[in-house]
């Protein structure tokens, strides 16, 4: 149930001011605060094959490699070993916020790095990375959820829950936004003029090339059952058209506030079925950690009042609400534009926001919807 | 008792009320040196050209090199390659090298080791093809120890999204350790 209190109505802008709105108008960098969190762990990840190589004695020029550009000198291997090594340690503390300033950059120019060491480090995941790394790096992602906003708070004396504690510039986020949903649709149109990936005969090969990793990932029975389903040939003349329209899908919906939450949906279920049917790297994990970008970048701008507020305070990552704990109280939320909410929407609204448990929400969500 | 809902009210713009903290002034904006925003909105303009560009490029390039187009075919190939000596002899890298080298040893990525067994084209024909090129280069220049092999010589049967075989025959730079 809904009621609407208050609304301002603003003026819509010119669009010079809402391209001057992304540049110069603070805004929440929370979201790109949570996506540091997850890069440092996921740059380790993607740099352990490298590091495991130069704890052998290994680096990449004691065995096949191709320059990117006939100019470029021969680089030598023991570079490889100090851009990995310094990747790492700046990973680390790119996860823990600490100096992200100066950390930040070092890390994407290490990525950076070792990729153009030679063509054959090129992975399409890992460009996608490099996007992820370059907006956290442009982006003062240390600004909240890191031991940087610790230092800055006690020295100022400012709280966590202060307006304007997480805000900064976010043009690095809205041209992340860009660069994002531009790879959707990249793949999605390049398998959409080729016949036969939307024809399936790609799909299909790939699922019976990896049926393995099924097998691997998954309880025996269910996967039998599983690996006879995706390696029948019907199946993917009707799955890939699936497939590349999800990819379009989200390309586009993802911009649209009415559309968003399924596309994001729809984009987890995406990577999840990926990650069980193929071997991407850090792909799965780092492009899913990248669907935070997609929130508004604004924090505690709905109120949440509720009984008990310990879990909500715990899973609210994105501190997209105020919470307002009143023992007894009904679950209520404010929204940004006054109207109140109770009941069933209201636990929509406040479950569907907190990011882990938001895949869930939303299947249970769209099945009571359905049902008459 | 419930508070009001005017109680419960969000904060007003936290934008308003911080704006002194991040230097802006009337509108909320953040004021930037003019050089500055120019910079700014510059470097943003040539990442996303240089991004559309390279998105367009990689419907030519067999690479696809920053272009996106993930799991592009399911593309199967291997290859015969053989080492050809100064007197004529055309030697199959799985018999004994001078030097001792090893093919496999030698490119050390799973994409090109073991040619002769069909497997799927990393990334595409093209790219795998490419990057096999590449490979009788590097491995010609990079075996000092071999002073009798003048080239190398691929031939590859390759099945483009199952339809094929299409062959092609590959050879590295002449090798001066032979002549």
């Amino acid at each position: 149930m809904s009621a609407t209190v208050a609304g301002p109505v603003p003026d819509d802008p010119t669009l010079r001011e809402r391209i001057d709105d992304v540049f110069d108008r603070p805004a929440s960098l929370r979201s790109m605060a949570l996506l540091r969190l997850v890069l440092g762990p996921v740059v380790l990840v993607h740099l352990w094959p490298f590091l495991s190589d130069t704890l052998a004695g290994t680096t990449y020029d004691d065995h096949f490699w191709v320059r990117w550009w006939g100019f470029m000198p021969a680089v030598p291997g023991v570079v490889q070993v100090g851009l990995v090594w310094t990747g790492a340690v700046a990973a680390v503390g790119l996860g823990l916020g600490w100096r992200t300033r100066l950390v930040a950059p070092i890390t994407w120019i290490c990525v950076a790095g070792n990729l153009f060491l030679s063509q054959h480090h090129f992975r399409h995941n890992r460009a996608f990375l490099l996007f992820l790394l370059a907006a956290v790096a442009l982006a003062d992602s240390g600004r909240v959820l890191s031991l940087d906003a610790r230092r800055r708070r006690a020295r100022t004396g400012t709280s966590p829950t202060d307006p304007g504690d997480d805000l900064g510039t976010v043009w690095p986020m809205w041209l992340l936004r860009v660069l994002a949903a531009s790879v959707y649709l990249a793949s999605g149109f390049s398998k959409l003029i080729d016949p036969d990936w939307s024809g399936g005969l790609i799909l299909w090969d790939r699922a019976v090339r990896h049926q393995h990793l099924v097998h691997e990932r998954m309880p025996g029975p269910i996967a039998d059952a599983v690996v006879e389903l995706v390696t029948a040939r019907w199946v993917h003349a009707i799955t890939s058209p699936i497939a590349v329209a999800m990819e379009l899908f989200i390309g586009i919906a993802i911009w649209f506030g009415r559309t968003r939450l399924v596309a994001i949906w729809v984009a987890i279920f995406f990577h999840v079925s990926i990650e069980l049917s193929a071997s991407v790297e850090v792909f799965s994990l780092a492009a899913i950690a990248a669907l935070v970008i997609w929130a508004t970048p604004s924090t505690r701008d709905r109120v949440a009042v509720v009984p008990d507020a310990t879990w909500v305070r715990r899973l609210d990552w994105l501190a997209r609400f105020e919470v307002r704990e009143q023992p007894g109280a009904t679950l209520r939320i404010v929204d940004r534009d006054g109207t109140v909410h109770t009941g069933g929407t209201a636990r929509w609204l406040l479950w569907s926001r907190l990011p882990v448990v938001f895949p869930f929400v939303a299947v249970a969500h769209a099945v009571r919807r359905v049902r008459p | 008792m419930p508070a009001s809902a005017a109680d419960d009210a969000p904060h007003s713009s936290g934008v308003e009320q911080h704006a002194p903290v991040l230097g802006a002034v009337g509108s909320g904006r953040i004021v930037r040196p003019r050089w500055r925003a120019r910079l700014v909105r510059g470097f943003v303009a040539v990442v996303l050209v240089g991004h559309a560009v390279l998105l367009v490029r990689g419907y030519a390039d067999p690479h696809k090199f920053f272009a996106f187009q993930p799991f592009n075919e399911s593309s199967t190939w291997r290859a015969d390659i053989v080492r050809v000596t100064a007197d004529g002899r055309r030697v199959p890298i799985e018999e004994p090298w001078p030097g001792g080298y090893d093919w496999d040893e030698l490119v050390r990525w799973g994409v090109l080791e073991q040619p002769d067994t069909m497997r799927h084209a990393y990334s595409g024909l093209g790219t795998a093809l490419d990057f096999l090129d590449d490979a009788l280069d590097w491995v010609a220049d990079n075996t000092p120890d071999d002073d009798e092999t003048l080239y190398l010589e691929a031939t590859t049967e390759a099945y483009r999204n199952t339809r094929g075989p299409e062959v092609l025959v590959l050879r590295s730079d002449l090798r001066e350790e032979a002549r």
